[in-house]
């Protein structure tokens, strides 16, 4: 078991090795992602502001929930979870894309993964843009606790990664995960305090969640440092974090273990 | 494409004079009795046959034993299923073999299917910058060989056009020409292509030649005999996964030929 510990610094070589076909990679996907629309890559900032000035119509004017400022605190709610949420759907069908490039060239194969990845932090951290615009139009102060951003992205990027190599792994072998996904994706987006407070809802139903679910506290950790200017438990986050990283590890294993076998399948 | 992969210390022999040994290598595929993809045909199948198995298994390629000196340019040649491109990609080091060890002394290279690992969108440029990284070359060494490549594809005029608006003899030459750059020391070569008009041949000719006489070794699969039997050192000839020949060209080709010769089809495979 020791030995297969080894998995964890050779990624760290590898990721290391390739930083120029990452960095190559996420300049691909953001010079294509926009290259023919008007706008441009102005959809970065302009995708998440219109998704969130919808769900603000509907919850604060039609459904109402009591909290100022309703539509930064969806936007800060969003802006993790979206992240999350499109890595890992993304990457589900990057090994099948990437197939005559691995059959061909010997790379190893989380390298589709965190191209992906690195490409949609890119865009989290572009996202943050109009976040502050939005802040400033509505008067809403800006804390000093926003600086803290990188960090409390830490565990959300680790929990991404490690869940984006399950699932490209599983769809490798079980063409349904996408499928099975996209749908735990919405209920995961429900059982996230995105669009409500911890304090919406019971208490034995928010201690199972944090248990179960730890983008739960990372979202409220992200959220809080923009919102409420409150910086999270230094204990809470290290358990967080700590949990994150085995959830890396674990996509790590479970990917090394498949790779070799992702050639007979696709 | 081509691929460059330095040794991968499994075993490293290197004494010097064997650019790739394979010692009893197995490649195992499953075929399909009727492939279920989703979660809910692995279940029902389960519940109908009490098992999840839905293929048996076949040997693309059983015990081969080979080696391949340096400096040397090998053939393999065998009828379609005999093999030889599973061979290939065991030698580049892309599929990994159910069985057996493979031996590698250099970097490896392989030259199938041209531009795999080019994205359409991007222009001849932003491609070599893309493709190079894919091996592992930084910035600036990608960058000092650009004007070359370009060059010698003769597309210096279509630099900045993106590659979908190519012809495929375009494209064909781009990919030739950064994957030639890569300059392995083996070189691996799938039924090298119609690639651009005769002049262009020749220039990749010399580039072959230029190659052996730098003391590198050159595989290649072909189905084009005459060719083979012109250039190769050795041929190599497979049948339904097993070697049962390696050495003297004409000899190859006349074992190939002969009405004796199985292929997967006469084994009633």
């Amino acid at each position: 078991m020791i030995a297969a510990v080894t998995f964890i610094p050779d990624f760290f070589v590898q990721l290391f090795l390739y930083r120029g076909y990452l960095c190559q990679s996420v300049i691909r996907d953001l010079r294509t992602k926009y290259k023919r629309s008007m706008l441009g890559y102005l959809w970065t900032m302009l995708h998440p502001l219109g998704m969130m000035v919808i769900l603000a119509v509907v919850f604060a004017g039609i459904m109402r929930i009591p909290v100022r400022d309703y539509s930064i605190f969806l936007f800060c709610g969003m802006l993790p979870f979206n992240f999350f949420s499109s890595t890992a759907l993304m990457s589900l069908g990057s090994i099948r894309a990437n197939a005559r490039l691995f059959g061909q060239v010997p790379v190893p194969k989380y390298i589709f993964v965190l191209s992906i990845t690195f490409s949609n932090l890119f865009n989290f951290i572009v996202a943050l843009v109009p976040l502050l615009i939005l802040m400033l139009i509505l008067e809403r102060p800006i804390p000093i606790t926003a600086l803290t951003f990188p960090i409390m992205m830490i565990p959300i990027v680790c929990i991404t990664i490690g869940v984006s190599l399950i699932l490209a792994t599983s769809n490798v072998f079980f063409e349904d995960t996408l499928h099975l996904s996209e749908v735990g994706m919405q209920a995961i987006y429900f059982l996230s305090p995105v669009l409500y407070r911890r304090e919406d809802l019971p208490q034995w139903l928010v201690d199972i969640l944090v248990i179960s679910n730890p983008l739960f506290n990372q979202i409220e950790f992200f959220r809080d440092i923009f919102f409420s200017g409150v910086l999270p438990d230094p204990k809470l986050f290290a358990i967080n974090l700590a949990s994150s990283l085995v959830v890396l590890a674990l996509g790590l294993w479970i990917f090394k273990r498949s790779e070799d076998k992702f050639l007979y399948f696709v | 494409m081509l691929v460059t992969k330095k040794i991968k210390s499994k075993s490293n022999k290197g004494d010097g004079t064997r650019a790739l040994t394979l010692k009893e290598v197995t490649v195992k595929y499953r075929s399909y009795k009727e492939r279920p993809t989703s979660l809910k045909e692995s279940i029902i199948r389960f519940v109908r046959h009490g098992t999840f198995r839905h293929y048996s298994t076949f040997d693309a390629l059983s015990k081969i034993n080979l080696t391949i000196p340096k400096g040397h340019i090998i053939g393999i040649i065998g009828s379609n299923g005999s093999g030889k491109s599973t061979l290939l990609k065991v030698l580049a080091g892309v599929l990994l073999p159910t069985a057996g060890v493979v031996e590698r002394s250099g970097s490896i290279a392989s030259l199938i299917e041209l531009g795999a690992g080019f994205d359409p969108e991007l222009n001849a440029i932003e491609n070599l910058y893309l493709h190079g990284s894919l091996y592992r070359k930084s910035k600036a060494a990608i960058k000092a060989r650009i004007s070359h490549i370009l060059n010698f594809a003769e597309l210096e005029e279509f630099a900045f056009t993106p590659v979908k608006y190519y012809s495929s003899g375009m494209f064909a030459r781009l990919g030739f020409s950064a994957a030639i750059d890569i300059d392995p020391d083996i070189l691996l070569v799938d039924e090298i292509l119609a690639v651009g008009d005769e002049r262009f041949k020749d220039k990749c000719d010399t580039v072959f030649r230029t190659f052996i006489e730098s003391g590198k070794t050159i595989v290649m699969v072909s189905h084009n005999m005459d060719m083979l039997v012109r250039t190769t050192d050795t041929i190599v000839v497979l049948s339904r996964g097993e070697v049962i020949f390696s050495g003297d060209p004409k000899e190859a080709v006349n074992i190939y030929r002969d009405p004796n010769y199985q292929t997967r089809l006469t084994a009633g495979e």
